[in-house]
């Protein structure tokens, strides 16, 4: 279960995380959220798809780490094998949320950190600290807020662009049959990508627009990360 | 050269009206979604401003997902827009017996039974009558909507299920939605007017219809969606009425709307048909209310018993009695049967207009879904030919009707309740039609199949004749002849359907649940 609680320099103040990487700390994850302001780096190494979340039904774009539930292939005994852990990775235990507030008597909303403080990597003897001895915030917890911010606007970015490739008819469905060396096969189901036919047929105007958006460059983005799937049958294979 | 038929005129609103002019639009006039600059048909509804709709007809098939579909309306707007909720079948109570005990109920699910394109399920599941329902042997939606669970999950695409499912709504605010989508969208003209005089040409057809304020409406097909006033066909065409009440008995009826006293109640995943004295009673869970009522024979129970009955029926399930007797039931009056043909020179009735029976399948809308979708599709190219479709589609309607009359009397004849006249009435001979008598004679030794069947399309398939008829607990003489390699198929098709059910009662939301979500985030669209 999760605690999700405001986090705060009193409370916290002896909290640390554990930021290295393995299966016990959650790490052993078969995909995890990215978005277009991310996909220049997560197409270097993690092919992106799409994918429905089971509570809300709403697209969200993925990195691929695996072919099944709990498998993740870059992560080894010495921590994940791969030069950029995606954000939405990286973020955890940590979460946005939201606070009112009163100032000069009007009420406004502010985004706030929040800590699951039942997250294995939390705890008051292992990992870094997110405060000061004497007050203030640790590198650490300013790199948490920096990445939170980054997060909350590429999500909502994110949606305008799934909601471009929906009306557009860009999303569709695929199957990836994949066989591995030795001779087993494996089936993944119930994830998306660009639809290359109808993208082939958009016209200049609906090019420009999405080019004005950012989202051509999502797109090709997205298209260009599926040969990444080779490299995760690589690792697959490597697993013997 | 023949005229083709562009000016088409739709006589009555309400869902009838609407959905008519809906798949109209969208078959002639619309191209992958988009409405035609120069549209082909002109397609006008005049919906008299002071005739209220009747509004009750709250339940519809599975094939209201595509008519929705079709018509182009998204899912989301509908469930939350029309305070749908998801059926997925109805569910007899009390129905077999007098008794009245949790055992004696059935439920009559909209899916196929499990694996029906591979084989008929129905003879292998006789032997295990006394052990399982058939329902539950062939359908998950027996057990998963006891539980009150949702057909589909929130990431399921618009229209896509995991159980097959149509709806529960409110029919007011669905003529309401499709109005706006039809005139906004699709190009229908709406006129508020009533209709004075209708005036025929030299050849008895319709020629143009004389209205109060803004004058001569012409058009070359008439479409009567008026209602059991039946203005066009059966007024003015004359076209005689075929009453089934000396079948069906059910002429009357009273309907209530009951709020939910706890907004967290659970919402039923199918209709509630509970028989009662002298008739049944509907049970509609919508969102934030159920709509019940008690249709009943007059000539076996008068008005004010049957409010009782009702008023018993909402105390009994789970209103309190203070808020029931703040509510007061609404009289309508059926005149159970249909017109002999639906279509007469240039005019075809849809709905009401042509024939209405008590509820009991929920086959009215069907049956309006039908009636449009074959207009749309088989729409006249001019007046020449008219009448060679007007033949056939006169000929499958009283194919539909009769298997409707058949399969709602049917409910009935097989019913062992003894206590009253009604129930005991039903089962004389003299009241059921032959047809069906044959037929229950030809179950007693084999189980209801396609080939009972005698036409392509019927409204019921032969699935649906097996789930009445054993859940009403019928007996039919076991086969005796099995082939080994079916009896293997089927026992693997039995255990598929009892894994799937297990699986999907655990990762399906309730009802409730589900609708909460489609608030929030909608169905994706794909």
């Amino acid at each position: 279960m999760s605690q999700h609680v405001l986090l705060n320099s009193i409370d916290h103040k002896d909290l640390k995380v554990n930021t290295s990487r393995s299966a016990a700390l959650g790490d052993n994850l078969w995909f995890s959220v990215t978005f277009p302001q991310e996909f220049r780096s997560i197409q270097a190494h993690y092919p992106i798809f799409f994918h429905k979340d089971a509570a809300t039904g709403q697209f969200y774009s993925v990195a691929l780490f695996g072919f099944a539930q709990n498998e993740n292939l870059f992560l080894t005994d010495s921590g994940w094998n791969a030069s950029y852990v995606p954000l939405s990775v990286r973020r955890q235990p940590f979460l946005i949320g939201q606070q009112t507030v009163r100032e000069d008597g009007i009420e406004r909303q502010q985004r706030v950190i929040h800590v699951d403080l039942d997250h294995p990597r939390v705890s008051q003897t292992e990992g870094e600290a997110l405060f000061l001895p004497y007050g203030g915030n640790t590198p650490l917890l300013d790199e948490v807020g920096e990445m939170l911010e980054i997060i909350h606007h590429g999500l909502i970015d994110s949606q305008r662009f799934i909601d471009a490739l929906i009306e557009h008819e860009l999303l569709e469905s695929f199957t990836l049959d994949i066989e591995l060396d030795n001779g087993k096969k494996h089936q993944m189901i119930g994830f998306y990508t660009i639809n290359e036919n109808t993208l082939a047929t958009l016209s200049a105007d609906t090019l420009a627009t999405l080019h004005q958006q950012g989202y051509l460059q999502a797109i090709y983005m997205a298209l260009a990360s599926q040969s990444k799937v080779r490299d995760l049958l690589n690792l697959k294979n490597a697993q013997g | 050269m023949q005229k083709p038929i562009t000016q088409i005129v739709i006589v009555g609103g309400g869902t009838a009206g609407w959905i008519t002019a809906g798949l109209l639009a969208a078959e002639h006039n619309v191209d992958k979604g988009v409405l035609a600059i120069s549209p082909k048909l002109n397609i006008t509804l005049i919906e008299s401003p002071d005739v209220a709709t009747i509004g009750v007809g709250e339940g519809t098939w599975p094939s209201m997902r595509s008519t929705l579909s079709k018509i182009g309306i998204d899912e989301n707007d509908f469930i939350r827009r029309c305070d749908a909720s998801f059926k997925q079948g109805s569910r007899f109570i009390n129905w077999r017996t007098d008794a009245v005990d949790k055992s004696n109920s059935y439920l009559h699910p909209f899916s196929l039974p499990h694996g029906h394109q591979e084989l008929d399920l129905c003879p292998f599941w006789l032997p295990h009558s006394e052990k399982v329902s058939f329902a539950q042997a062939v359908s998950s939606q027996e057990v998963l909507s006891q539980l009150g669970l949702a057909p589909k999950t929130i990431s399921s695409a618009q229209y896509h299920f995991q159980n097959n499912y149509g709806y529960h709504l409110n029919a007011g605010k669905f003529s309401q939605l499709l109005l706006e989508h039809c005139t906004q969208k699709l190009g229908v003209t709406h006129v508020r007017d009533h209709v004075e005089h209708i005036v025929n040409n030299e050849q008895g057809d319709i020629e143009k219809l004389i209205t109060q304020q803004h004058g001569e409406i012409s058009g070359q097909l008439f479409i009567d969606c008026t209602g059991v006033k039946s203005l066009l066909l059966g007024k003015h065409l004359q076209v005689p009425f075929l009453c089934q009440k000396s079948v069906l008995f059910n002429d009357s009826a009273l309907a209530m709307q009951v709020p939910y006293e706890d907004p967290a109640t659970a919402i039923a995943s199918c209709t509630h048909s509970t028989a009662q004295p002298n008739g049944w009673i509907w049970d509609i869970g919508l969102p934030t209310r159920k709509g019940v009522g008690y249709v009943y024979s007059s000539s076996h129970s008068n008005d004010s018993q049957a409010e009782q009955v009702l008023r018993d029926y909402v105390t009994a399930n789970g209103t309190s009695n203070q808020l029931a007797s703040q509510l007061e039931p609404r009289k309508l009056n059926i005149n159970p049967g249909y017109h002999a043909k639906c279509w007469q020179n240039n005019c075809i009735a849809i709905g009401m207009a042509a024939g209405f029976i008590e509820p009991l399948e929920a086959s009215a809308l069907a049956l309006i879904e039908w009636t449009a979708s074959t207009l749309a599709q088989q729409l006249p190219p001019n007046r020449q030919v008219m009448d060679t479709i007007a033949d056939r589609v006169n000929l499958r309607y009283q194919q539909h009707w009769q298997q409707i009359i058949d399969f709602l009397k049917l409910h009935y004849v097989i019913s062992q309740r003894e206590a009253d006249a009604y129930w005991r009435d039903h089962r004389d001979s003299s009241s059921i039609p032959e047809r069906l008598q044959a037929q229950l004679e030809l179950w007693r030794y084999q189980a209801p199949s396609q080939h009972d069947i005698s036409y392509k399309e019927a409204l019921f398939p032969a699935a649906s004749f097996q789930y009445v008829l054993y859940g009403m607990g019928f007996q039919t003489q076991l086969p005796s002849h099995v082939k080994p390699s079916q009896l293997q198929l089927a026992q693997r098709l039995f255990n598929d359907n009892q894994q799937r059910t297990q699986a999907l009662s655990k990762s399906l939301p309730t009802n409730r649940a589900l609708l909460a979500k489609v608030a929030q985030y909608g169905f994706p669209k794909l």
